[in-house]
């Protein structure tokens, strides 16, 4: 840290524009790379639908995922409605297996 | 030995390419290579009047993909600084008259003739970007430190990636006060961000502007910052790869201060 930084922090003094530009800069660029890829999140659904599925059984029409931009970070947002639960149904099938 | 082809390219525009390409270009032949410096803004060419060139170009870089002319034939021989040449781009075509593969036949001659090309690229991420990188053995990634520049070198830098190059970074224009004050991203911030390898920092200099006005090598100005950091990036490039990178800020801040204060005082 800087001494003025520390000054700053020491006056509880507002954050000063660079460390208001580094904190844009992260942002900008998580956000950037999110959306050139934005066949990946298509795939990233498939691949989650597919494992869900093995544990719960859920409505793939009203699953959704996004990307949601919080007070200092990104997150990830998966929102599924669960019909039922599948895990009693594989122990079964392993048991009948066995 | 085959030279190496390294394109300077940055995404934004008016960051320094131009004035990096042409500076690095005279300290590696200073420092006793054959360079040549690589016009590839074509349709709006820049390097030859920031080199002081602009009066002697007959051919071109087209002329030369076109098989107008020889490559030796474009290359103009600067009378200041022995084994430095430019190869100036065309002023009336498009970017689009250069092929992919007519870069990969051109840097295989470049290699053949030079210890070190050159490439300045355009600003943008276009078919004049593609071209500029298509054969580069390396890049070197030239921002300033703003918020905006920064962001399209870290586009610029994930097209390199893609495309097999491992670019370094040029941090231009850095004006320690401003830095000090907390009002400009340090370079520090700035690999920080863009998690690569730093080649050098650059001062913002009233020297290259000066220099940019007269034609005149930065590098051949003793006393100015931006030319002793531009030499060190060349030492850099040019088999000295762990000569520490100076620290702009390191002149006057507070805790070197001190640090010296106290360090002297220990001696005594
Ligand atoms: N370290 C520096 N100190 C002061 N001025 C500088 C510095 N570096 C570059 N400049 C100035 O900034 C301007 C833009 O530089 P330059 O032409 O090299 O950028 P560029 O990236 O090649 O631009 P373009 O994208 O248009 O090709 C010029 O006027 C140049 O003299
Ligand atoms: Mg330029």
């Amino acid at each position: 840290m800087s001494f003025n930084a520390l000054i700053r922090k020491l006056l509880n003094k507002p954050d000063n524009s660079r460390s208001v530009a580094k904190k844009r800069l992260q942002f900008a660029l998580v956000y950037d790379k999110l959306e050139v890829k934005d066949d990946m999140l298509e795939d990233l659904q498939k691949d989650l639908v597919e494992v869900i599925s093995r544990y719960f059984e859920i409505d793939r029409e009203s699953l959704s995922l996004d990307i949601q931009r919080c007070e200092g970070s990104s997150a990830l947002i998966l929102n599924t409605p669960i019909v039922a639960a599948k895990h009693q149904k594989k122990n079964q099938e392993a048991r009948a297996g066995a | 030995m085959d030279g190496k082809v390294i394109v300077v390219t940055s995404g934004k525009g008016g960051v320094g390419k131009t004035t990096v390409t042409a500076s690095i270009g005279a300290a590696l032949a200073l420092q006793g290579k054959r360079v040549a410096v690589v016009d590839m803004d074509i349709g709006l060419r820049n390097l030859d009047v920031v080199m002081g060139l602009e009066n002697r170009i007959v051919f071109n870089v087209v002329d030369v993909v076109q098989k107008k002319c020889k490559l030796k034939q474009a290359a103009i021989k600067d009378r200041r600084i022995d084994n430095l040449f430019l190869i100036p781009a065309s002023q009336s075509d498009d970017k689009s008259i250069i092929k992919p593969e007519n870069m990969v036949w051109l840097c295989k001659k470049l290699r053949r003739e030079y210890d070190f090309a050159l490439l300045d690229c355009p600003a943008g991420i276009e078919q004049g970007f593609k071209n500029a990188i298509e054969a580069a053995d390396e890049a070197l990634v030239v921002c300033t430190p703003e918020v905006s520049s920064v962001r399209d070198a870290d586009r610029v830098i994930g097209l390199l990636y893609a495309h097999s190059i491992t670019p370094k970074l040029i941090v231009n224009r850095i004006v320690p006060k401003l830095v000090e004050k907390g009002d400009m991203l340090s370079h520090v911030d700035v690999v920080d961000v863009l998690s690569i390898d730093l080649v050098g920092l650059v001062e913002m200099d009233d020297a290259v502007v000066v220099s940019s006005n007269t034609g005149n090598p930065i590098v051949q100005q003793k006393d100015s910052k931006a030319g002793k950091a531009f030499n060190r990036i060349a030492m850099r490039l040019d088999g000295h790869p762990d000569l520490p990178v100076e620290d702009p800020m390191g002149h006057d801040s507070f805790w070197r201060k001190i640090g010296k204060k106290l360090g002297r005082k220990k001696q005594e």
